[in-house]
């Protein structure tokens, strides 16, 4: 047990120092959507699953929005830039934008 | 009275169009002694030709059309008829529509057998009458062949044979038949009593017999799927004047009627079989959205639709409205989802309202209506049913506001993260810098 409050504490400030400012706006963003799923999952559970439509279409953009959240992180990340070398972050953003436009007008129309 | 018979002039020559009637008769004199029965039909308006069942030039059709639209055989003792005429092409006459009525006896030729087992009937053994030790006529001659049959033993339809209030017990001197029970479109019109049974007269009783009591028919009827008629009688004389005139008396009864009920039911039976009743027709079709006049292009789930229906019946001279209260509406997706009653508004018009169920697809409205004695109506109106179009679903429910909120935050969530991200992209060179 002591351990893994080692390993954690290690892993908490290797974060807190390593990690770029950036990256640590992308992870309170993708937090965020998080917990948007998961009150909207409890929810569900405890009133039924009656406007299915809704349901599906607001848990789907909490889904996908934490997806390309993390796609985008991949994208930005400096250590990875070796393997996204020809996509530049600015690419990544644009793309990330892009594909936030498409699934909400998804999610409106589905959203009934 | 002028007016009267001018009236009825008119009405046959309106009719006669389609009472075109072929009569094969054994012997001319058969024609003599029928006239009560022929002489019935002409009154109503039957062209009747009289031809000898083997006279060499007989013919039922010309040109593919045929040049009578009814046939009576009362030539029981027929072995095979003369020119063109079989029993394949009276068979077909009837596929083709053509209504027959056949009269044996208890000689009954081959030709006429071969005929009765096309249409679901067999006759008994060359020789046997109908014979009864209980119910025979006082002027029975001693075989107690010439039997006496009660109303009861005729079937349930006043279609078929009319009211029966105020009739007397019918004569029959003839043979038995059996119908196939298995054959639904076999009547049994009128059976014999359950004292009675079907043997040659002349033979002491070795075998036990084919036709004995209700299961022996004595005149049978069918309704061929293409609504066309027949009626198997075992008894020429069933239509004889004789029989039509004669008092009736049992033999141990003391009841005495003046006349049998033979003319009323023969009457009955030929008006029958020559579709003159019980002939039922759609006259129109409508189907539309509760609330509107003209049917949709599709309807939607969960609809409410009005389906109406008007139906004619042949009621011997003219169409009139038919009126009944069984009449039943499917509403039919392979099974059918919705069956109702259909209500009677008036003036032969039926009339179901009902609620497409929640299921889309491609239906039919189907009226499917036999009853006995009246054709078979059938009448099918395929309509497709579709899902709820995108913008019909329903919207703002309070329940799912949590989604809603939700979704409008993850895009409201990506639209301020952009800004920050921007914002941050530009400030990250200064500190990479410094």
């Amino acid at each position: 047990m002591a351990k893994v409050g080692a390993v954690l504490k290690k892993f908490y400030t290797e974060y807190n120092t390593k990690t770029p400012k950036k990256l640590k706006i992308v992870d309170a963003y993708l937090l965020y959507i998080l917990l948007t799923g998961i009150v909207q999952f409890v929810y569900c559970v405890l009133v039924g699953t009656f406007p299915f439509n809704s349901f599906l279409s607001g848990f789907i953009s909490s889904v996908s929005s934490f997806v390309l959240g993390v796609c985008l992180r991949l994208q930005v990340n400096p250590e990875n830039k070796n393997q996204f070398s020809g996509i530049s972050p600015e690419r990544g953003f644009a793309d990330f934008i892009f594909a936030h436009i498409i699934l909400h007008l998804v999610v409106m129309n589905f959203i009934g | 009275m002028k007016f009267q018979t001018l009236l009825t002039l008119l009405v046959a020559v309106n009719v006669n169009a389609f009472r075109n009637t072929l009569v094969l008769l054994d012997n001319q004199v058969i024609k003599e002694t029928h006239s009560i029965f022929f002489k019935q039909l002409q009154e109503r308006g039957y062209t009747l030709t009289f031809k000898v069942a083997d006279d060499a030039s007989l013919v039922l059709s010309k040109y593919g059309e045929y040049l009578y639209d009814n046939l009576i055989i009362f030539a029981p003792s027929v072995e095979e008829f003369g020119g063109t005429l079989g029993v394949d092409t009276i068979t077909q006459f009837i596929d083709e529509g053509g209504n027959v009525l056949v009269a044996g006896s208890s000689e009954t030729g081959d030709v006429l057998r071969e005929l009765a087992s096309e249409c679901g009937f067999e006759v008994d053994e060359e020789g046997a009458f109908m014979i009864d030790h209980l119910n025979y006529d006082i002027t029975d001659e001693g075989q107690h062949t010439k039997i006496v049959v009660p109303l009861d033993n005729l079937i349930d339809s006043t279609i078929i044979a009319g009211e029966k209030t105020m009739l007397t017990p019918l004569l029959y001197q003839g043979t038995g038949l059996l119908a196939d029970p298995d054959n639904p479109l076999v009547l049994p019109l009128l059976t014999a009593q359950s004292t009675s049974y079907s043997y040659n007269p002349e033979q002491s009783i070795k075998e036990y017999p084919h036709a004995i009591g209700k299961s022996a028919v004595l005149i049978a009827g069918l309704q061929a799927r293409n609504n066309a008629r027949v009626v198997f009688s075992g008894s020429l004389s069933f239509f004889s004047d004789e029989f039509f005139t004669s008092p009736v008396q049992r033999a141990h009864g003391t009841e005495k009627h003046e006349t049998s009920g033979n003319q009323r039911i023969a009457y009955a039976i030929s008006q029958w079989v020559f579709k003159e009743t019980g002939e039922l027709r759609v006259k129109s079709i409508k189907h539309h959205k509760d609330g509107e006049q003209v049917p949709p292009t599709a309807y939607t789930i969960m609809e409410n639709v009005v389906y109406t229906i008007e139906i004619d019946i042949f009621d011997y001279v003219e169409w009139v409205p038919y009126v009944a209260d069984d009449i039943q509406l499917e509403f039919v997706r392979i099974d059918p989802f919705v069956r109702t009653t259909l209500k009677h508004k008036g003036n032969g018009k039926y009339e179901a309202r009902f609620k497409i169920p929640d299921v889309y697809g491609v239906y039919q409205f189907k009226v499917d209506y036999n009853k006995i004695g009246y054709t078979h109506l059938y009448s099918s109106t395929q309509v497709s049913v579709r899902p709820l179009q995108h913008t019909q679903y329903e919207r703002f429910i309070p329940s799912a506001y949590p989604y809603y909120v939700s979704a409008f935050s993850m895009m409201l969530g990506v639209f301020l993260f952009s800004f920050v991200f921007l914002h941050y992209k530009e400030d990250t060179p200064k500190t990479k810098g410094e």
